[in-house]
């Protein structure tokens, strides 16, 4: 062995040097793309990863407790259908319905397709629309076949009659279902000539549309009804160590006050799971949400990187429903329950994304750019832009960003010496609704600074989308009783300024 | 112990006792009656001690410290109002001189509530840790008719650096009235961060 050692060691190092070459010129084929590609997608559920990537909530006790490492892998990974549009049944061509029951499904999920960056996010797109329930968790196929849910909801449509919200899934020959809960469902913008903005704040009243079925005439809810009910309020919103129990005092309330709490809620904001459906938040704005430091309203999720982004869009899809809360678990299970290879069927919780498919939604996610802004700078908007920056609006909204990507904590909350250094805190509240923030699940104490970039083609503002249009923000009036649908208060900006300062401002706003 | 402008009283008669300490024990030796126990010795310093300690004039001035920042292209203009001096200038005596102030960054002032009471926080003047901002003349040197600089040990937080402020004398009488203007950089003595709007620079004016 010494022998062979000392024989080698008498090679020339050039020798060696060009063994590599060979190595170099299969790293050009597919094969070793794919396989360097494999390297880059992190693994996203960790058990050390969990524990620290999300903020505690501020009654630390309560902090989410997501599910293992090991109870996550064993869940089976998605399987992704090719899926096709909805059309108001009005639009829809005729025979379609009949061709799409005539359909065979198709996977069309391969991640060994994907070479390239652009394939990659392609793929994240199609995951973007992709239902991740087909069971009826809001829209079920009576529903989008019924012209009067249209008219309820007020559904915007595209040109071609689409509604873009959700599509629909052949999941077997015969088998075609409507799909819920894609990313796109809250997170697609139809703008008023009916084009689209994939990842904008989505316009749709999903929340009303869940409570269709209470306004059919001669409706009387049946005792079952009234339980399910309760469950699912719980499994949604359930938070009964927040002060006053808000959502427990409204199932207390009576069936008839959730369907109006459902139906109260503005359009652009939804009451997803683990935020309320009292202080529903609005719909984020994914374009741009690649330069955030922190995800959701109240910065729940640090944003470090891909990884982290992957993380939220997993528990976003529901996965923390499953979260326990000090012994509080949504969906009324014990810890026991949470085994390994067992799912528990919920919407979004007996499967996963693989790793590949949130490492291509992220990719996608990353990719959004906003559409030409048709607000060009004016001499009134150049005015505007000064009284920006007098009014020290850029001290908290600095450009290029127009966020200073800070959390500022909401009124009342006490800030833990550790935070400062764990996160980025801008210490002064502006005294927005703190309810969001203190009485959900996702509460963390803070809101996120929000960037003002795309306000043009967003709205209704706000992290509960309170304020319908930015005139709103500069007035006064708003402080106080008479404000309809309630005061608004915080965020005590620009209300002194003269009525054409204001309007310059809104001017420079909308061109960001 | 920080006692402030108090230091300015105290320290003339804690320079004489030591001095008499030596005396003192010499006076053991020689078996002398001990002066500090002497009430008539002592009210006879103090009374030797008036003048002096007079000379050095607290002024609570009437203009607040302005300073000017750029932010955003913006000039920001902003005061400290609550703030004093002390005084013990003599244009003759450049030497013996002093100037110490003492500025509370609670009263500062920039336009926007909300804007000041973030200047109070930690990430600025955190005013609950460090209530004061000092200023205490090292040197001074003259620079022409009623023109001189002085080298200044700046306290900012917990940040000491010299700075060197040139400044004016105005005396009509016993009436002395100075007007200084210097820069500094914000992030030298950890006053916000890097931003890409905030300046760095921050000019102050001081005028009393």
């Amino acid at each position: 062995m010494r022998k062979i050692i000392e024989k080698l060691s008498d090679l020339p190092n050039w020798l060696f040097v060009s063994l590599i070459f060979p190595l170099l010129a299969l790293g050009f084929g597919e094969k070793t793309i794919s396989i360097l590609r494999e390297l880059d997608i992190p693994r996203v559920w960790t058990d050390e990863a969990m524990k620290t990537w999300e903020l505690p909530n501020p009654k630390p006790e309560y902090s989410p407790q997501p599910v293992s490492e090991e109870y996550y892998y064993a869940m089976a990974e998605r399987t992704i259908y090719r899926s096709y549009p909805v059309y108001h049944p009005d639009y829809e061509p005729e025979g379609y319905w009949e061709w799409l029951q005539s359909l065979e499904p198709e996977v069309v999920w391969d991640p060994s397709k994907f070479i390239t960056e652009e394939d990659w996010i392609k793929a994240g797109e199609m995951l973007f629309d992709h239902p991740i329930d087909t069971l009826g968790a809001i829209l079920t196929n009576d529903l989008v076949r019924n012209p009067d849910f249209y008219d309820y909801v007020e559904m915007p449509l595209t040109p071609e009659g689409i509604m873009p919200f959700s599509r629909w899934v052949v999941t077997g020959k015969g088998r075609v279902r409507v799909g819920n809960l894609s990313c796109g469902m809250c997170h697609t913008r139809v703008m008023p000539d009916g084009s689209l903005i994939k990842g904008a704040q989505g316009n749709w009243a999903g929340d009303k549309a869940s409570v269709f079925f209470a306004t059919e005439e001669g409706f009387e809810p049946d005792n079952d009804l009234v339980r399910s009910m309760g469950f699912l309020m719980n499994a949604l919103f359930g938070s009964p160590w927040s002060d006053g129990d808000p959502h427990g005092k409204l199932v207390s309330q009576g069936f008839d006050a959730i369907v109006k709490a459902f139906q109260s809620v503005p359009i652009g904001t939804f009451g997803r799971q683990g935020t309320s459906i009292l202080f529903a938040p609005q719909a984020p704005d994914l374009i741009g949400v690649k330069d955030r430091k922190y995800l959701d309203h109240g910065g729940l999720g640090q944003h470090r990187g891909i990884e982290d982004m992957m993380r939220y869009i997993a528990m976003n899809q529901t996965m923390d429903i499953l979260n326990f809360y000090g012994d509080f678990s949504p969906l009324g299970i014990p810890r026991e329950r949470l085994i390994s290879g067992r799912p528990i069927m919920f919407a979004g919780t007996h499967d996963r994304y693989s790793d590949e498919q949130l490492y291509a939604l992220a990719k996608y996610v990353y990719s959004l750019t906003p559409p030409e802004n048709p607000n060009k700078p004016s001499a009134l908007s150049e005015k505007g832009k000064i009284i920006f920056a007098e009014q020290g609006c850029v001290t908290c909204h600095t450009p290029p960003l127009f966020t200073n990507n800070k959390l500022t904590p909401a009124e009342g909350f006490e800030i833990p010496e550790d935070h400062y250094e764990k996160y980025d805190i801008f210490d002064v509240s502006v005294g927005t609704d703190p309810n969001y923030t203190f009485n959900t699940r996702r509460s963390t104490g803070y809101y996120k600074i929000p960037s003002l970039k795309g306000l043009w083609y967003r709205g209704p503002y706000l992290h509960d989308g309170s304020i319908s249009q930015l005139e709103d923000f500069f007035n006064h009036e708003r402080l106080h009783e008479g404000w309809s649908p309630k005061p608004i208060k915080g965020h005590e900006f620009g209300m002194y300024l003269s009525e054409g300062d204001k309007k310059a401002l809104v001017a420079y706003l909308l061109t960001l | 112990m920080d006692i402030g402008y108090l230091y300015i009283v105290i320290s003339p008669c804690r320079s004489s006792r030591n001095h008499c300490v030596r005396c003192e024990n010499l006076s053991f030796r020689d078996e002398k009656p001990n002066l500090w126990k002497e009430p008539k010795f002592m009210a006879l310093l103090v009374f030797l001690f008036i003048p002096f300690i007079l000379s050095a004039q607290s002024i609570k001035p009437e203009n607040p410290i302005q300073f000017k920042i750029k932010n955003a292209g913006i000039t920001v203009d902003g005061t400290i109002s609550d703030w004093e001096v002390e005084v013990d200038f003599d244009p003759k005596k450049l030497a013996q001189s002093s100037i110490r102030g003492k500025a509370n960054p609670e009263s500062i002032q920039t336009g926007i509530k909300l804007r000041d009471k973030h200047l109070h926080g930690r990430e600025y003047f955190h005013i609950q840790k460090f209530p004061f901002i000092s200023l205490e003349s090292k040197s001074f040197q003259s620079k022409g008719k009623n023109t001189f600089v002085g080298i200044f040990e700046l306290q900012i937080r917990d940040v000491k650096r010299e700075v060197e402020i040139p400044f004016t004398l105005s005396q009509t009488g016993k009436q002395q009235k100075f007007k200084g203007e210097f820069v500094i950089d914000r992030l030298d003595f950890g006053i916000g961060e890097k931003s890409l709007v905030l300046s760095d620079e921050v000019r102050v004016i001081i005028e009393f």
